[in-house]
């Protein structure tokens, strides 16, 4: 026996204060002395008591008369399976969502998640439509709405575990979506997952409609012991012209076991090094191997633990090239001192990430120069590299529109000005701004850069304190420059003269700086903040970024243009035509994706290494009635019925059906009549005694 | 008119009710035996004799034993007064009083224990007056107080009366057996009680009193709530003896109560008269000095039958 509104139990609480309050004043009120209770004692005793009890029936009476009202009120039910005739009162809409992220494949969690959808399919009724949803990152629907339990089934039985996270919100939008279209009387969404805390975060505009009955099946244990490899990191080297990589791994104990493991690294397929190491209990622990020569592009790499009951994170995949050089030209005047170029040249000598490959030359070499053919000269054939005008004649004609194509197709321009070099805007309209006349603060005193626009990639280095201070620089001279409209100002002197502009022009952009970047005009080359500021500001130009060694499932890449097949993990293949437009793949396996040439034939592929997220290799579970209170609106305390839910009702409707109130209220007030008759027939012969009193 | 009443000079005076006295004190209370005491006219006195206890002189009047004239009085003031000896008038009168709790119940003003000791005063004063050796026993389940009888006692007595109190329970039959010792002389008995106890086991308590060759009287004091029982409410009902409580409707028992105590009191007038014991019942509703003239001028009438 359940109640619906059990508040209204307290009423009988209240039910007891009369009582006692009646027991009480009783007991205290009426006691008379009197000298002997001799002859009260020879009555028979008796007569006294039953007259006593006589009444407590009358109080007893009416007590469970009250009491039956305020029952009645609190609207009791007796909960029970619903009846194989109730079941068939209303067809239901029922929504399978089928966890498939990779953790599902940790034991025997995927089998009994079949089972247990298998077992919520076997509930539908002849009228009844289910829907089986896989969900991952995304969900997909396998099958909608159907009254065909057999397809549900075949739907069931081509699932696999993907290498996806799980992510719960697509999934519920989607159920949200079935139901809402559905006609049916019942809707019920059934989640069978594992119910990992990092899948679920609360977002509000997620809620199921009014009346869903929502299911959560937990799959899963306690103990989840699981050993996985989170993370890679490198270190490369210079070692006799070829590179030496360090590769560290680290690998996280998600048990409450310390774990020895022993991590292997493979290159191209082959086992190299194996290092032991233990993990404490829910905690990492990183794993160094010796270093490795990286003698050619797109080099294989695995870090690889002993598989355990997650597979899936046991071993991370990265792809690793080569460091490729970005190359910069700077051309400097005829007339400029030989160092006029030292600092920038000596602080672009250094540095792996990236490195830079200069080459300097006279602004004479300018017009006859082409940049595609000393790119191709250079080691990078993939960077677009930057040209630095060092205090030249912009040019103009031909030549300015190389420059400008150049830019376009995704080169850096910077301009230095200087006392020498000629800055005409109408010759050369990819400016960033108008150069005037230069400044001189000699004479009142150095300026120095006033406003910096640390949001800037180039400045963003230098954003948090204590990280590069560009005040402390004085600058003695610069040019009056006059911004163009589409230009952005990075920088600017203490007396609002811009010092830095940007100017993007079609893929690239131009930078302009109003100061030399040697020691002739200012003295930032002599400050600790010029080597990352040329470092950032050039790599800026030519666009470096990073080489990624892998990237994670979900992700997508852009297949370069022209004729290409695209290799999965699995085997299978993609052809791109060059003239196809739509060139975006979502990388959908854990392994190496191959991007090779129409032919297919050529020795070192592009290899695109993807991994597991291992946000999911943390099994730690969430509750699953949290999840059902946030989407619903209500919690279940009850599991075991929440589990069973799916073939019963809710306590509203069990209520409803059964009414009990009714009979509960009609009992207690037929006890309220019946005790109304008793108490007046009781009351009558203690009438008539009142009246023989005075007459004895 | 009566020194009692003018000064006031004991504190158990105020039991001597003048408005009882002015209507029974033409009456006398004789004992029905014959008693021991040297009483002229009034007791039948089983020896003719002299005591030696003086009890005061009195002027002499003619036909006076000239032997008894007090020749040293005569020396000193020249008048002829008879010395007298207390033996000469008496009986012994001895009141008995049973101060248990149980008397201490009062319906309306008057509790049972005051109306007895009204009655005891005035009974006291009477025998006093007739100079009558008086005494006193007050007990509840043994003897509280004890004036020996004496013809100077009568303040005693009144004394004894002020500070008789209502305390412990009682019971009849071991207090009077202990008190049947003391009377060896015979006299006046009066018992005053309320008499909770069985017919059987009264007159057991009683008896050893009688044999003694004493002329007892009983007088049964009960307040009209114990004769009546008008109570209306249910309630639980507290012996004031035990301290028992018992839930009582009285109502539903009030006839079967009354009934019972109307047994009991028929019983006893049965009892008492078989055993030569004077019964009378007091109900402390009704005034005293009508109470008392009755039952004085009942034995009167039937002293004289006899």
């Amino acid at each position: 026996m359940s109640f619906l509104s059990p508040l209204w139990l307290l009423g009988l609480a209240a039910l007891a204060i009369p009582i006692l309050i009646h027991l009480v004043q009783r007991e205290r009120r009426n006691i008379v002395a009197f000298p002997s209770l001799m002859f009260v004692r020879k009555i028979p005793y008796k007569s006294v008591r039953r007259r006593r009890i006589h009444h407590w029936w009358l109080l007893l009476l009416r007590a469970v008369a009250i009491a039956l009202i305020i029952m009645a009120f609190a609207r009791p039910f007796v909960r029970r399976p619903v009846l194989a005739l109730e079941r068939g009162s209303g067809a239901r809409e029922v929504v399978i969502l089928l966890d498939r992220s990779y953790s599902m494949g940790f034991a025997d969690r995927w089998e009994r998640a079949r089972a247990a959808a298998r077992e919520a399919i076997g509930t539908l009724g002849t009228q009844d439509r289910g829907s089986l949803v896989l969900f991952g990152r995304g969900a997909d629907l396998i099958v909608r709405s159907t009254s065909d339990v057999g397809s549900l089934r075949a739907g069931l039985e081509t699932a696999r575990v993907s290498p996806d996270v799980t992510r719960f919100p697509p999934a519920i939008k989607l159920a949200q979506t079935i139901l809402k279209e559905s006609q049916l009387p019942r809707r019920e969404v059934v989640i069978i997952s594992d119910f990992q805390r990092a899948g679920w975060e609360r977002t509000d505009d997620l809620r199921l409609p009014e009346g869903v009955v929502l299911t959560p099946m937990r799959i899963g244990d306690g103990a989840a012991a699981n050993v996985a490899v989170t993370g890679v990191s490198f270190q490369r080297a210079p070692f006799e012209g070829r590179e030496r990589v360090t590769v560290t791994a680290a690998v996280a104990n998600q048990g409450d076991e310390d774990r020895a493991v022993e991590a292997a690294l493979e290159i191209d397929g082959r086992d190299v090094q194996k290092q032991r190491v233990t993990v404490g209990a829910r905690a990492s622990a990183a794993v160094t191997f010796a270093p490795f020569t990286l003698d050619k592009a797109h080099t294989r790499g695995t870090v690889r633990l002993p598989p355990d009951s997650l597979s899936r994170d046991d071993a991370l995949h990265f792809a690793l090239s080569p460091a490729e050089p970005v190359p910069v030209w700077i051309f400097s005047s005829e007339g400029a001192a030989r160092d006029a170029n030292l600092y920038l040249t000596r602080a672009l000598a250094i540095g792996t990430t990236p490195a830079f490959d200069v080459r300097v030359a006279s602004a004479a070499t300018l017009p006859a120069f082409d940049v595609e053919a000393a790119r191709a000269r250079s080691a990078a054939s993939h960077q677009s590299g930057a040209m630095i005008l060092s205090d030249v004649a912009v040019p103009r004609g031909a030549v300015s529109e190389r420059l400008k194509r150049f830019v376009e197709n995704g080169g850096g321009l910077l301009v230095l000005t200087g006392g020498q070099g000629r800055f005409e805007l109408e010759a050369s309209p990819w400016l960033p701004a108008r150069v005037g006349a230069p400044i001189d603060r000699v004479s009142t005193g150095a300026g120095t850069l006033g406003i910096v626009d640390y949001s800037h990639p180039v400045f963003e280095l230098f954003k948090a304190p204590r990280s590069g201070d560009f005040s402390g620089t004085r600058f003695f001279r610069y040019r009056a420059l006059t911004v163009t409209p589409d230009a952005q100002v990075l920088s600017r002197f203490d007396d609002g003269m811009p010092a830095l502009i940007e100017r993007k022009t079609g893929a690239g952009r131009v930078v302009l700086w109003g100061s030399t970047l040697d020691n002739d005009w200012n003295d930032l080359p002599l400050k600790p903040v010029f080597l990352p500021f040329v470092h950032r500001l050039v790599a800026h130009l030519a666009g470096y970024q990073p080489p990624a060694s892998s990237m994670v499932v979900g992700q997508v890449i852009e297949v370069p243009s022209g004729d290409r097949r695209l290799v999965t993990p699995s085997g299978g293949q993609t052809a791109f035509a060059a003239s196809e437009r739509s060139r975006v793949v979502e990388l959908s396996e854990q392994g190496f994706y191959e991007i090779r040439d129409r032919s297919g034939r050529e020795a070192t592929p592009q290899v695109v290494a993807v991994n597991v997220d291992v946000s999911e290799s943390d099994l730690t579970p969430l509750d699953p009635e949290e999840m059902v209170a946030a989407i619903t609106g209500s919690a279940r305390s009850d599991r075991a019925t929440s589990q069973r839910a799916a073939e019963r009702l809710t306590p509203q409707e069990q209520e409803r059906r059964q009414a009990l109130w009714r009979y509960l209220l009609m009992a207690g007030l037929a006890l309220l009549a019946a005790e109304t008759m008793v108490s007046n027939r009781l009351s009558r012969p203690v009438a008539t005694g009142r009246v023989e009193v005075p007459s004895a | 008119m009566d020194p009692i009443e003018r000064h006031n000079p004991v504190p158990g005076a105020r039991f001597v009710d003048p408005r009882v006295l002015a209507k029974v004190g033409s009456l006398e209370l004789l004992a029905r035996t014959v008693v021991d005491g040297f009483i002229n006219g009034l007791h039948k006195a089983p020896y003719l004799g002299v005591s030696l206890d003086f009890a005061e002189h009195r002027g002499y009047t003619p036909g006076d034993d000239i032997r008894l004239i007090d020749w040293k009085v005569y020396g000193r003031t020249d008048r002829y007064y008879i010395k007298q000896f207390e033996a000469d008038t008496n009986a012994n009168f001895s009141v008995l009083l049973d101060v248990s709790r149980s008397m201490d119940f009062a319906s309306h003003g008057l509790s049972k224990l005051d109306y007895s000791k009204f009655l005891a005063a005035c009974l006291t004063y009477l025998a006093h007056r007739q100079r009558d050796r008086v005494g006193l026993v007050t007990f509840d389940r043994e003897v509280v107080d004890r004036i020996p009888v004496s013809a100077k006692h009568f303040e005693v007595v009144l004394h004894a009366l002020d500070r008789a109190k209502a305390g412990r329970p009682g019971h009849l039959l071991t207090a009077l057996r202990a008190l049947a010792e003391h009377f060896g002389r015979r006299g006046i008995l009066v018992l005053i009680s309320d008499l909770y106890e069985e017919p059987e086991a009264i007159l057991d308590a009683v008896k050893p009193l009688r044999f003694r060759g004493n002329d007892l009287i009983v007088f049964h004091v009960l307040d009209p709530a114990e004769l009546e029982f008008p109570f209306e409410e249910p309630s639980a009902f507290e012996d004031l003896e035990s301290g028992d409580r018992v839930p009582v409707v009285p109502r539903a028992l009030r006839a079967e109560y009354r009934q019972l105590v109307q047994q009991h009191i028929a019983t006893l007038t049965a009892k008492f008269s078989e055993h030569r014991v004077d019964y009378a019942l007091f109900d402390t509703g009704k005034p005293l000095d009508h109470a008392l003239f009755s039952y004085l001028g009942t034995r009167q009438r039937l002293s004289r039958v006899r």
